[in-house]
């Protein structure tokens, strides 16, 4: 499925530069070296973490985009480092576990 | 227009990529660039060109080579297949720089080479210094202990370089996720650490030395789960106690020694098929 789609259907809030890129699956965890370990290239990463570091990880691993949940400021320095890596971060007022329903609602399985 | 572009690239890359023809070549220290900047004004080169660029110009007198020279660029890449004056052959083999020449114009040889997939953040920290030999190279890094603002931007870095030689992805992956593990290990535990990375066509074999606590009880770090990190750094999302797990997971073989109020020494090592 394509980023733009989930995007358009999930009215998220896209924080950073865009490309389209397609979505391979969705992983979600607030523990980076979990994250490293086990999201592939291609899926949607979503956390409450909003710090710096997440740019290096979803870049490392090639991540389609992150996604922050709850709402969540995400600082301004990520917001540019991302930029700056062409990580795309998106941010939703939706609980993690709201989002989840709706992305599997919407075909992400 | 002058043009800037940070690259970490072999010499060799860019002449496959201009299909250049090499006047001068000086392999030894001078056979990868740190940055491009393309431009025809020598004011210009001096004036914003950076330290172990290339230049890509139009301008064909020896005044070329002598700003390159002046500005610390490893060597020029002459646009529009002119063959260089022999004066700026001569200065180039005196200075140790390359010299090549290319049939592109200046736009596409910059559309070229904007193509290449190693651009490196300006954050990114510089590689300490490359020695190379026979298809083996090496770079090395520093970390910082606590710095977890730059915390990632080592193994962002060793991921470009491993990239721009062209190693396959699923082993650039493996690499990535092993040197950002050691890379947190040396954030969260260790005062400070020298990275070092040796790329070759057999092997990727990254050791990474810090000076810091130590690991105690080297099969205790080793299960997943385990971790001293603080409430704080857990809360960041670091210390899941998977780190060294998940290098081990990645690698073709780890090998740690550690010596308690010393430091820990780790040598990740990938075989290339």
């Amino acid at each position: 499925m394509k980023l733009k789609d989930i995007i358009g259907s999930l009215s998220l809030n896209v924080l950073t530069n865009l490309d389209d890129k397609e979505v391979t699956g969705v992983y979600i965890s607030d523990m980076l070296s979990d994250v490293m370990s086990n999201a592939k290239a291609g899926n949607l990463w979503v956390t409450i973490q909003t710090h710096k570091n997440i740019v290096a990880a979803a870049n490392l691993i090639d991540i389609s985009a992150v996604i922050v949940t709850q709402g969540t400021r995400v600082p301004e320095e990520t917001i540019d480092l991302a930029n700056r890596y062409n990580v795309i971060i998106i941010s939703t007022n939706d609980s993690t576990f709201a989002l989840s329903g709706k992305l599997y609602q919407i075909g992400i399985k | 227009m002058p043009v800037t572009a940070k690259y970490i690239v072999e010499v060799k890359r860019i002449q496959e990529i201009l299909n250049a023809k090499t006047w001068v070549s000086n392999i030894s220290d001078s056979d990868y660039i740190t940055g491009i900047y393309a431009s025809d004004l020598m004011s210009d080169v001096l004036a914003y060109g950076k330290p172990g660029s290339m230049l890509l110009t139009g301008l064909y007198s020896v005044q070329a080579i002598i700003s390159a020279y002046m500005a610390e660029f490893r060597g020029v890449a002459f646009i529009r297949n002119k063959t260089p004056e022999e004066e700026t052959l001569k200065f180039a083999r005196e200075k140790g720089m390359f010299v090549l020449s290319t049939a592109s114009d200046m736009y596409d040889a910059c559309i070229k080479l904007a193509g290449l997939e190693t651009v490196i953040p300006e954050e990114a920290p510089e590689a300490e210094k490359i020695h190379k030999s026979d298809n083996l190279t090496t770079y090395t890094f520093k970390i910082d202990g606590n710095d977890f603002a730059s915390a990632g931007m080592v193994s962002t870095r060793v991921k470009a370089i491993l990239k721009s030689i062209g190693y396959e992805p699923e082993i650039i992956r493996r690499a990535a996720i092993s040197i950002y593990e050691a890379e947190m290990n040396v954030v969260m535990h260790a005062r400070k650490a020298e990275v070092t990375l040796t790329a070759s066509d057999k092997e990727i074999y990254i050791i990474v030395i810090d000076e810091g606590k130590g690991i105690g009880d080297i099969d205790l770090a080793m299960q997943e789960g385990y971790s001293t990190a603080t409430e704080e750094q857990r809360a960041l999302g670091f210390g899941a106690g998977m780190g060294l797990p998940n290098i081990k997971k990645n690698a073709d073989k780890l090998d740690i020694n550690s010596v308690v109020d010393v430091g820990t020494r780790i040598e990740i090592t990938f075989h290339i098929k």
